[in-house]
């Protein structure tokens, strides 16, 4: 077998990796994935799965929720390990100290110097980049920004999560466990891959344009000149005090070709707009209006599918508002079964990682 | 005068990409994420001094030469 998947819900470090090993011993494999819950000590965790795992490149983060085929969970850990006919290769960096400037330079000559290639040459139709953040850093839009600058090579992933306590986030490389640090895994495929942004919403026909923010704090003061929670309001034709109840279902949506990046608001401040990742001056918005979850994914699942043929395996970053908005729909057990029939390994995040950072969306990186 | 902002985004999306059309695709997406929507201008747009500025500091970001 060439991909296995793993999960474990006990409660002992030691124990719950055993078991992982146990689920996982029929592969030789050449990477390990795994996402686990902040029940567990991370540093005892991270240095447990490594010695696991010896031979492997073994790398992840902390949740807010775990995803395995089939299943949805909480407080566990779940892992996926890859054969070299999936993934023929991969180097792993963590860039540190993200939330104060996280220079990526280093890491990026590594990778240079591993692959041979100059980043900005790579092949994106060769090479494929995992990355993770620290989910609490605030760093992602600036990171993914520069990676963009610096290569064409794709990387997709999330932000680590911390069982919604919203304290301390942690990825996971080399043994050990960072926060206030990104992992950058840049991976060369020995099969097909592509990516999958999905986000289950259509747009109302309605736009906002910011016309006044501050991009390092997220918020938005102003919308076409307005207070930003008066003119949204109007926008959904609710009153300004009812606007957070309806945060969920009209997120805001910067549109290309037609596809919403999203931008979910957190919260209503003194009439300004607090969002979950950064809204541009100048940017124009259109207010969203959200879909059936299950239905969306099952649909872009099919879609890859047949472009693709048989899906290998799938990596899922699912947004914990995705995650949470299932949950209040008692959906969440149908969202897992969407991935009975795909090895799949994932997580809840805050935050998803695709060109930029992103909220309400599953970004999933397939092999087949 | 105008056109000038399509043409240097043009120019950007063009070199950046080398006629590969997957990443013409992407360039043009990281140039809305840095707030310079492609779409939005055409070979009738207002020179914009300070949109122009912005979009030769975006090539420069993306190591385009202009």
């Amino acid at each position: 077998m060439t991909v296995a998947t793993a999960s474990s819900s006990l409660k002992q470090v030691n124990k719950a990796i055993s078991e992982i090993q146990c689920q996982l011993s029929s592969t030789q494999p050449k990477m390990v994935v795994y996402f686990a819950s902040t029940i567990y000590n991370q540093r005892t965790l991270s240095a447990a799965m490594k010695k696991a795992f010896p031979e492997s490149v073994v790398f992840g983060c902390t949740t807010a929720g775990e995803i395995v085929s089939g299943k949805m969970l909480k407080q566990s850990i779940v892992a996926m390990a890859f054969g070299k006919d999936i993934i023929e290769d991969v180097v792993v960096e963590v860039v540190p100290n993200i939330k104060e400037n996280g220079d990526m330079g280093s890491a990026f000559a590594k990778f240079e110097s591993y692959y041979n290639t100059a980043m900005q040459d790579a092949d994106p139709g060769k090479y494929v980049g995992l990355v993770l953040f620290d989910g609490l850093s605030c760093a992602e839009e600036r990171l993914m920004d520069k990676l963009g600058d610096y290569t064409d090579v794709t990387f997709i992933g999330g932000s680590a999560g911390d069982d919604l306590k919203f304290t301390t986030t942690y990825v996971f490389a080399n043994g050990k466990a960072y926060n206030d640090a990104a992992l950058l895994a840049l991976i060369k495929p020995g099969c097909k891959f592509d990516i999958i942004k999905t986000q289950s919403f259509c747009s109302l026909g309605k736009k906002l344009v910011a016309t006044k923010v501050d991009e390092n704090t997220r918020t938005v003061f102003e919308f076409d000149g307005k207070p930003a929670a008066i003119a949204y309001a109007e926008a959904i034709g609710q009153d300004i005090k009812a606007l957070p109840k309806y945060f969920m279902q009209h997120p805001l949506g910067l549109m290309v070709d037609g596809e919403p990046f999203v931008r979910s608001p957190q919260q209503v401040k003194d009439d300004s707009v607090v969002f979950y990742c950064n809204v541009k001056e100048g940017m124009e918005l259109e207010v969203l209006q959200s879909k059936g979850i299950v239905q969306e994914t099952i649909n872009a699942l099919k879609k890859k599918e047949t472009e693709m043929g048989t899906l290998k395996a799938l990596i899922n970053f699912n947004c914990i508002l995705r995650t949470l908005q299932l949950d209040s729909e008692g959906m969440a057990d149908e969202y897992g079964q969407v991935f009975a029939k795909v090895p799949t390994v994932g997580f809840s995040t805050y935050g998803e990682a695709y060109i930029g950072h992103i909220n309400q969306t599953a970004t999933m990186l397939v092999f087949a | 005068m105008a056109g000038k902002i399509k043409q240097l985004i043009d120019q950007i999306v063009e070199k950046r990409s080398n006629g590969n059309p997957a990443i013409a695709k992407v360039t043009k997406t990281k140039l809305v994420l840095k707030g310079v929507n492609p779409d939005n201008f055409t070979s009738t747009s207002a020179d914009d001094a300070q949109i122009i500025s912005k979009v030769r500091q975006i090539a420069s970001e993306l190591g385009v030469v202009l």
